[in-house]
């Protein structure tokens, strides 16, 4: 956590040396004051100098080592920093300053190595609010938002000094469909900072997601009385395309696009709700006025190719996924996008959509949709579970998931390739991944029902039916408002 | 790059045919690609349909709503028909259902009975029967539900359904409100219907399923909803949008009349549903008989029966519910069988367009596996499909499928003209390795000709042992494909008489032996879609010259038959072994 500054930890940690006196033993009293008097003067070289004839003399002392992973990564030195930490837990496993020393770093380097770390400082000390926050923001960051929410659960008001903790809470809970919790931290978070726009944003898009748009409209309506930004803009568009008033959706995105017409994720917006109302060709012409003002924008192309897929102009979604990748090679969606085409132009010849994903693959092999594309496309040919195509399909949807844990498209195809199998538990672990982060994914609750079937393990079914009709009504609900508004071509600056 | 920007676009391509083409339309399909095709086996199929329903004298149009376009979805979906041997003469006849027209009756608009003559031709004797009656037909299901010895006729309809009693003299008299199966409130859409023994007291109950709470003063029409429309074309609304229908069970009192046994039996638990076609058959082989109910862009049903007058529905947990993946289809027909010859039955289910069939494998204790791909039933998702038997056509001891196929929207075809109106049947060959061949010519002119068909029934109408296939046809007349072996191979037909058991032995379940195969098939009053088939079950023995038979009745019995020579019927009475059949003639 960013709040438990170094300043501030060496000094903890000095402090905890002292109590502790000379529990490690080998070193003079005199030499250790001299190190800990550089590292709190923040001399960090005088520091590493010192420790380095003192480990020379003592060098099975832990507390030296951790001392050292202190100047180092004063010095920025991260890399020795760390080291020095697991030398010194190699040394003492349960050396609590030095596992949270190592946890930090690894924290911060955002590394998941950080979690075993963490949990072995909790083991020790189960209160320690630092830990419990660091592993709920590494397991939000995951995904794993049921475990997140279980560590931020006992964190208290210590959240209340770190805001991005705090949202990130709140979107987890979300997530869990825990809507009304999640309305009550994005709620502390507006109290708390009244005046930052981005939380009162922050709580009406909480209130959108958990399917309050009239409330988020009423939470953002002093934003939009007082001349909205265009991020204000955006979100009141998706609010009123919510509240099912397209007129004004379509309308302050027009007038946010008027504001800032260089703004790419306008048009994209505006694409949406074009999709949304079956307006392709109206959806098209909104990009190519983008396209006019930013010739060089990929993902101008990238939207305006999904718009010419629905349209089934392949050609021509086909030279803007092109044109995407050129502009931006990096971003990596064209090539999905690419792959996704391919699948779709080819429905009866899966040998030339696996040809295209492949050759995709080849240039962009830590590219994970296009590994479940691959996964997903030799599912379709049902292979024979044992076959070579079989394992094929599932090493890939494997590495899907590796590559990226939060494609749960990729979650539901692993679980398929498992049911296929006879792997009835694991096809239920990656249907529970899924859950965890869409709960109401209608497919992982549909498989997750078939696998404890097969495995015996009734008792939770019920609860998954349940679950699984709603979503299905849910879902019944949400296509029935589509398709109210079509959009038509109309001058600038109206709708409809 | 957020997830949501790449969500947007990878969604929108995954998702947005799926939600264009199909939730946004009135009618669930998952618009997913067909599995290639495999290599031809190259294998000989010695069956061959002739439609030969002009010849036989079938020549009146079936008329069910409008012939150019369809406003409401009660003039689309159509009827089925059934083959049932009336007079007892051991030769199947004919029953039609038919729809009518909202502008007014046709003459043309009755069901209509075709005495068999024996020769290949049938007789229209629906009037000298009884059996004119007009209005919008839909599902038929044949058993003897007074145990008098002669089959009698339930139909349903949109509005009042009709229970037909056989007087064993020719004539059917229409005792639906002595039978207490009077509905007074408002009109109900009558669907599929079974009759079914499902408290083995050995009297026939009845369950119907119900489609759609329908009035034509509040459907909404073409391109009014959202559900109105398909590809853009305006197309009449349904069934998403429409407030589901309600099944019912009904208790034979076995004095001629029925009581609603829907609430305490459990059934009026299942509310959310479209119910079409009902095939009741003992899945979990516990020796009581179970209820599936094919459903339209719902869930379809598995009814488990609890032995104690109740039911249990379990179809999501059993696996025939919805697709592989977990989405609603629309289930319209429901073929019965064993098309893996592990002596369990199988379920197979026909769907909209850009769909495929649905293909359920049994594992005995009626948790189904979905074996579409697997089988290779996949490679066909081309047209919207109806009725549908699992029978072996041509005798080699490998049970094949074939169904029938049709669009709803006749209006498409015009802007469209890759969805036409009228579609090829659909013959898939079992190569006897757990998979399915598609064969089109080589099935004969019957199968590649074009018609809107419905429901269609299986039997062996000219009694020369082999499976012949009545259809319905919109606003056409029927066909009646003649199944013409080029090669014969041995067979063997079983009709069963129930004497503890219902007088029909509905709901008995054979297990055939021969070679190194065991075959199971069902004796059900309704199947394929909303139509009943030959009752006598008819088994393909390949080069096997004899077969073993193991009988479940209905009641409980089981008897084992040893080594019964092929190519015959046989004529078993429960409890007392073969006796002599009635009126078979080959």
């Amino acid at each position: 956590m960013k709040g438990n500054s170094f300043l501030g930890r060496i000094c903890l940690v000095i402090l905890v040396l002292s109590l502790q006196g000379r529990m490690f033993g080998q070193t003079s009293n005199e030499r250790l004051q001299s190190i800990t008097a550089a590292l709190r003067g923040r001399d960090f070289q005088q520091a590493l100098q010192s420790l380095q004839s003192a480990l020379q003399e003592s060098p099975n002392n832990p507390q030296l080592w951790m001392l050292q992973g202190l100047a180092y990564s004063g010095t920025g030195d991260s890399k020795s920093a760390l080291a020095s930490y697991k030398h010194a837990l190699r040394i003492s496993p349960d050396y609590l300053p030095a596992l949270e020393g190592a946890a930090q770093l690894q924290y911060e380097a955002g590394s998941a190595d950080a979690i075993p770390l963490l949990e072995h400082v909790l083991k020790l000390r189960p209160d320690e609010t630092t830990s419990h926050a660091m592993l709920a923001v590494l397991a939000a960051k995951k995904g794993d938002c049921a475990m997140a929410v279980q560590h931020f659960s006992v964190i208290g008001s210590m959240l209340d000094s770190q805001p991005d903790a705090l949202q990130g809470y709140g979107i987890c809970l979300l997530k869990l469909e825990q809507t009304e919790e999640a309305i009550q931290v994005f709620g502390r978070l507006m109290t708390m900072q009244p005046n930052e726009p981005r939380f009162r944003q922050g709580l009406a898009a909480v209130q959108l997601a958990a399917g309050k748009p009239q409330d988020a409209l009423t939470t953002l309506q002093p934003l939009l009385d007082s001349s909205p930004n265009v991020s204000t803009m955006r979100l009141a568009a998706a609010i009123y395309e919510a509240n099912k008033d397209t007129p004004n959706a379509v309308k302050i995105l027009r007038d946010a696009i008027v504001k800032d017409p260089r703004q790419t994720a306008l048009y994209v917006d505006f694409a949406e709700i074009a999709m949304d109302h079956q307006s392709f060709q109206t959806g098209v012409e909104m990009i190519n006025s983008g396209l006019e003002l930013q010739p060089a924008e990929a993902q101008l192309y990238l939207a305006r190719g999904v718009l010419y897929v629905q349209l089934a102009d392949y050609e021509k979604a086909q030279a803007d996924f092109d044109k995407a990748e050129q502009l931006d090679p990096k971003q990596g969606m064209s090539a999905a996008a690419q792959g996704m085409l391919a699948e779709e132009q080819n429905q009866n010849n899966p040998e030339r959509a696996l040809a295209t994903v492949r050759a995709k693959l080849a240039k962009q092999s830590e590219d994970a949709f296009l590994w479940y594309l691959q996964a997903a496309i030799i599912s379709q040919k049902s292979p024979e579970p044992g076959s070579p195509e079989f394992a094929q399909g599932l090493d890939s949807a494997k590495r899907a998931v590796t590559l990226q844990p939060s494609l749960t498209v990729a979650h539901n195809v692993l679980a398929k390739y498992y049911l296929d199998s006879g792997q009835n538990a694991p096809a239920a672990k990656e249907c529970r991944l899924v859950l965890q982060q869409d709960p109401s994914d209608q497919g992982a609750l549909y498989h997750l029902v078939i696998a404890l079937r097969k495995m015996g393990t009734t008792a939770e079914i019920p609860d998954l039916l349940k679950r699984l009709a709603k979503a299905r009504q849910d879902a019944a609900k949400v296509e029935g408002e589509r398709n109210r508004y079509k959009l038509i071509v109309a001058p600038a600056g109206s709708s409809e | 790059m957020t997830m949501d920007r790449r969500s947007f676009v990878l969604l929108s391509l995954c998702a947005s045919a799926q939600r264009l083409l199909g939730q946004e339309q009135g009618i669930a399909t998952r618009d997913i690609a067909a599995q290639p095709k495999p290599a031809p086996s190259g294998r000989p199929f010695y069956a061959h349909f002739t439609d030969v329903a002009k010849e036989a004298g079938l020549h009146a149009p079936i008329i069910y709503g409008g012939i150019e376009s369809k406003k409401y979805i009660m003039e689309a979906n159509g009827c089925g028909c059934a083959f049932i041997d009336y007079d007892n003469d051991g030769w199947m006849d004919i029953f039609l259902l038919s729809g009518t027209r909202l502008e007014g009756d046709p003459p043309e608009a009755t069901n209509r009975l075709y005495k068999n003559n024996r020769d290949g031709t049938f007789t229209d004797v629906t009037e000298k029967a009884g059996l004119k009656a007009v209005g919008w037909a839909n599902g038929v299901c044949v058993g003897d539900y007074n145990n008098d010895g002669f089959d009698d006729i339930f139909c349903t309809y949109f509005g009042q359904n009709r229970l037909y009693r056989n007087n064993g003299n020719g004539t059917f008299t229409d005792v639906t409100r002595e039978a207490g199966l009077w509905e007074s409130g408002p009109a109900r859409w009558g669907a599929g219907c079974a009759f079914v023994d499902y408290n083995r007291d050995g009297h026939l109950d009845l369950f119907v399923s119900n489609y759609i709470r329908f009035s034509f003063e509040h459907a909404p029409v073409p391109g009014e909803k959202s559900t109105c429309n398909f590809k853009g074309v305006p197309v009449n609304c349904g069934p998403r949008g429409l407030p589901t229908g309600r099944h019912s069970l009904y208790r034979n009192n076995g004095d001629g009349t029925f009581t609603d046994v829907t609430k305490q039996a459990g059934i009026d638990l299942a509310t959310e549903s479209y119910g079409m076609t009902v095939v009741a058959a003992d899945f979990d082989e516990d020796g009581w008989p179970d209820i599936f109910v094919a459903c339209d862009s719902t869930p379809s049903l598995l009814f488990m029966n609890n032995h104690d007058g109740t039911f249990r529905e379990e179809g999501v947990t059993r696996g025939v519910a919805l697709s592989e993946d977990g989405m609603e289809q629309a289930g319209m027909g429901v073929g019965i069988g064993d098309y893996h010859l592990d002596g369990h039955l199988d379920l197979f289910k026909t769907h909209f367009v850009s769909d495929t069939a649905g293909f359920y494998r049994n594992d005995g204790k009626g948790n189904f596996d979905e074996v579409s791909r697997a089988a290779k039933i996949g490679v066909e998702t081309r047209f919207t499909s109806w009725g549908a038997g699992i029978f072996d056509l041509d005798n080699d001891g490998y049970p094949d499928v074939l169904f029938v196929t049709g669009s709803v929207y006749p209006e498409v075809e015009k802007k469209l003209p890759q969805y036409p109106y009228r579609t090829p049947r659909v013959l898939f060959r079992n190569l006897g390795n757990g998979t399915f061949e598609e064969l089109e010519s080589q099935g004969g002119d019957g199968i590649t000709a074009a018609h809107s068909s419905r429901g269609c029934a299986f039997g062996d109408f000219d009694n020369d042992g082999d499976m012949d296939v009545l259809i319905v046809n919109m606003n056409e007349p029927p066909s009646l494909l003649r199944n013409d072996l080029k090669v014969s191979q041995n067979w063997l037909k079983i009709k069963l008489e129930g004497v503890k058991s219902n007088r029909s032995a509905i709901g008995a379940r054979v297990l055939a032996h021969y070679g190194n195969k065991v075959q199971a098939q069902a004796l059900v009053s309704q199947s394929s879609y909303y139509s009943c088939n030959d009752p006598r079950l008819h088994f393909g023995l390949g080069a096997s010259t004899e077969a073993t038979l193991d009988i479940y009745w209905p009641n409980g019995l089981h008897e084992r038959y040893q080594e019964i020579s092929a190519n015959q019927l046989v004529t078993i009475r429960e409890g007392a072994g073969l006796v002599p059949n009635r009126g078979w003639k080959r």
